[in-house]
């Protein structure tokens, strides 16, 4: 079930009034009812592959119980162990195999050895490596103590599919969603507009920004034979935004819905392209996952508590599996080793940890700027030969680019919404529309935002990017 | 909790009236604007009194020229095509906001794949004339199969979704220049298309869209309009049987049939197309006077 469609407008307010007319002390009735709604959300993708989640939380459950059971390091060590390979293996077998059977077997042929590897017709399950992320950190966390053993199995369940953020996240940490699956939520006015909003303002970025530029980025890199240099360029700046107000929006919506219910979910996105370094790129885009891989992949590798060769080497790494994570494609794999690599480069040459202002500080954030979009290209491409093309093109064959005036200036309306609330948040400057203090401004805001959305939205239910992923 | 419904009163409330309002701003835009699409729509829904109605998608707006075809018949030519508006569903519409006012002599409709072949979303033209939604009960009745009926009745901000940006747009910038009776040239391309590309001939009939085929024929028929089915010049080579559903569907309802493209005109004429299934103005007019003198024996001869 998309948030942008019609059937999830007509099942979350019945999950919400469901849910707050159960009294706030039957913690576990309202549970089970989010519990079951969870399970229905997901089963509107595949039905069968509610089984993987049940599977991938049955064995980080019972991992995390031994692990919490056993006195024996080697056995919890064990424990986590299995939980981490099995996991990893479902993975591996619905994300990855084909890939890498399909290049192991083209790597074979060109050597002259005729090998034929089975191929598997699977569907990627909608936000496997989102919840198995999610679980998996759960029980690392068990065992380095971070978080008690989660005894309660439906509770559990509940923090592994928790709807709002299953398909695409924020990925939680269980010392913040747990805790929070005990507590007594009572119904509060203010906890709830204050999730609309943040709902409507993801929809927007979703629906207003997004979905608008995707109908020219995808038209562009879908077909990059037929185009021209000044096509790729503004595709190339178009889909930074594209896949912002796509994912942003997301995880605003889910924060959202999150915040009606009552539970607070992490910030995912803080204002990514005000970033002047590459690192602080990744302090702001995606931070439940580059969070995560810092907390679980980094960190364990030696972080940057090890030589400066060494250090490189982990970051490098940290961000080559990033890449791998957001997908079975060379492309992927390629625009995270670049992110490695320009984080190596920051850091030798110390830019990351300098405070810059003025012109300075705008030289920065321009490079910052280009050579993000620049890796957004690998990202988006659908092959790294279609990247090479449209970088080259851009370069060598710049002629005025395909025509599209109405979703030009709804892009440029929509941007400078957007770019109009994220600067009065980033300079701190007073424009408060949407926490005004005036009741009525308020809600004008909302009404305002929602008559927007209907009349420049692209509402034709389109899936979200990192769905995929 | 009293907080709560006050908000979400207030909310409803605002946002029905700025709904009805917008609909209404929305409303005068769409009569106003000078955009592609928009004004060819207005005056196909209020104004048409031609003749000859040429209907179509883009292949039909870019191919006609009202003034050569009129010239050669000596009767009135309007080129209703819409561009985009991708099958007969749209068709569909149009025709019975056409038949409300006015029934034209003969009604000429540049048919293709997508008028009978399965597509991923079939309805996706239909929000082009949304804004003429509750006008036309029978035209209403493809909404309801698009699943866009009930959006349309409650809100009618939504109406205008589709053509929302361009109409507003065309209030400020007229994409009209040099057009006549419907026909806009396109230019001379900076490329014509570089070689002939194969188009396989699909078999995955969608059973609806014939029905709405056969609807189309008989709202002909029972409004005394001459219906005629063309296929214009396109620089893709095809099977021989490629336009066999339509073909047949036309030789049962006795539709004279004028495929221009399976005999290959223009072939040889690379120079008269845009891309592989556009004419530019040039190809038009030479394509017109064929396509003119064509029509003119067909109409003697009935």
């Amino acid at each position: 079930m998309l948030f942008n469609s019609i059937p999830f407008l007509l099942f979350f307010p019945t999950v919400c009034v469901l849910y707050f007319l159960i009294p706030a002390i039957h913690v576990r009735t309202r549970n089970m009812l989010l519990l079951i709604a969870s399970y229905y959300f997901y089963m509107n993708w595949e039905p069968a592959y509610a089984l993987l989640l049940l599977t991938s939380t049955i064995l980080t459950y019972v991992s995390a119980f031994g692990i919490g059971h056993f006195e024996d390091n080697r056995i919890k060590k064990t424990c986590l162990i299995c939980s981490i390979i099995l996991n990893l293996a479902i993975l591996f077998l619905f994300k990855y195999y084909n890939f890498l059977s399909s290049n192991v077997m083209m790597a074979m042929h060109s050597c002259g050895i005729g090998m034929e590897l089975p191929k598997f017709a699977l569907l990627l399950p909608v936000g496997i490596s989102f919840y198995t992320f999610q679980a998996l950190g759960y029980s690392i966390d068990v065992y380095r103590g971070v978080t008690k053993v989660e005894r309660d199995f439906f509770t559990y369940a509940l923090f592994v599919s928790f709807f709002p953020q299953l398909v695409a996240g924020p990925i939680e940490r269980s010392n913040n969603l747990l805790p929070q699956f005990k507590q007594q939520h009572r119904f509060c006015y203010e906890s709830f507009m204050t999730g609309v909003r943040l709902m409507v303002w993801g929809y927007f970025m979703k629906l207003v920004l997004a979905d608008r530029c995707s109908l020219y980025v995808d038209a562009i890199f879908n077909n990059v034979d037929k185009q021209n240099g000044g096509s790729y360029l503004v595709a190339s700046l178009l889909f930074p935004f594209q896949i912002y107000g796509d994912f942003a929006g997301y995880s605003l919506i889910a924060i959202g819905v999150a915040q009606v219910l009552g539970f607070s979910l992490m910030e995912n996105f803080r204002r990514p392209y005000f970033a002047c370094s590459i690192g602080e790129f990744w302090n702001r885009w995606h931070i439940s996952l580059s969070t995560w891989f810092k907390d679980y992949v980094y960190i364990p590798l030696g972080g940057n508590r090890v030589g400066r060769l060494h250090n490189y080497f982990n970051l490098l790494v940290t961000f080559v599996v990033s890449g791998i994570w957001h997908g079975a494609n060379w492309t992927f794999l390629c625009w995270g080793t670049l992110h490695g690599l320009l984080l190596c480069i920051e850091k030798a040459l110390g830019i990351s940890k300098k405070q810059y202002s003025g012109a300075k500080k705008f030289c920065h954030w321009l490079v910052t700027f280009i050579l993000v979009c620049l890796a957004w290209i690998l990202f988006r491409a659908n092959s790294i030969s279609d990247a090479v093309t449209i970088i080259t093109g851009i370069f060598t064959n710049l002629e005025p680019p395909k025509p599209e005036y109405a979703n030009f200036i709804a892009i440029a309306l929509a941007m400078a919404i957007l770019l109009t609330k994220e600067c009065s948040e980033e300079f701190r400057r007073k424009i408060r529309i949407a926490e005004s203090v005036s009741w009525v401004l308020r809600h004008l805001y909302l009404i305002m935002m929602i008559a927007y959305i209907i009349l420049f939205g692209v509402l034709g239910g389109d899936q979200f990017i990192y769905f995929q992923f | 909790m009293k907080k709560l419904i006050v908000s979400v009163l207030f909310i409803v409330i605002g946002l029905f009236a700025v709904d009805r309002l917008g609909g209404m701003l929305m409303w005068w835009v769409n009569q106003h604007t000078h955009d592609v699409s928009g004004p060819k729509i207005k005056y196909l829904v209020n104004d048409v009194n031609e003749d000859i109605l040429l209907m179509g998608t883009s292949r039909c707006d870019l191919h006609y020229v009202p003034s050569v075809i009129s010239d050669t018949l000596g009767l009135t030519v309007y080129n209703g095509g819409i561009n985009a508006s991708e099958n007969i569903y749209s068709h569909y519409i149009i025709l019975n906001h056409i038949l409300a006012i006015h029934k034209p002599k003969v009604i000429c409709l540049e048919v293709m794949d997508n008028d009978v072949m399965m597509q991923s979303d079939p309805f996706c033209a239909t929000a082009f004339f949304a804004p003429y939604f509750g006008r036309n009960e029978r035209a209403d009745s493809v909404f309801l199969l698009a699943g866009s009926y009930w959006k349309y009745r409650i809100s009618h901000l939504y109406r205008y979704n589709a053509k929302a940006v361009s109409n507003i747009a065309g209030l400020v910038i007229s994409r009209h220049e040099g057009g006549e009776n419907g026909y806009i040239p396109f230019p001379k391309p900076v490329h014509y298309p570089d070689s002939m590309v194969y188009r396989k001939t699909q078999h995955l009939v969608d059973s609806l869209k014939l029905e709405y085929v056969q609807r189309f024929i008989n709202l002909c028929k029972e409004n005394g309009v001459g219906l005629i089915f063309m296929v214009s010049p396109m620089y893709t080579e095809i099977d021989a049987n490629h336009y066999d559903v339509l073909k047949s569907i036309a030789k049962r309802n006795d539709i004279p049939f004028l495929d221009y493209h399976s005999d290959g005109l223009y072939h040889d004429h690379p120079e008269y197309f845009l891309d592989n299934d556009h004419l530019w103005d040039k190809g038009a007019k030479k394509y017109s006077s064929v396509f003119a003198h064509d029509l003119k024996k067909l109409i003697n001869k009935k």
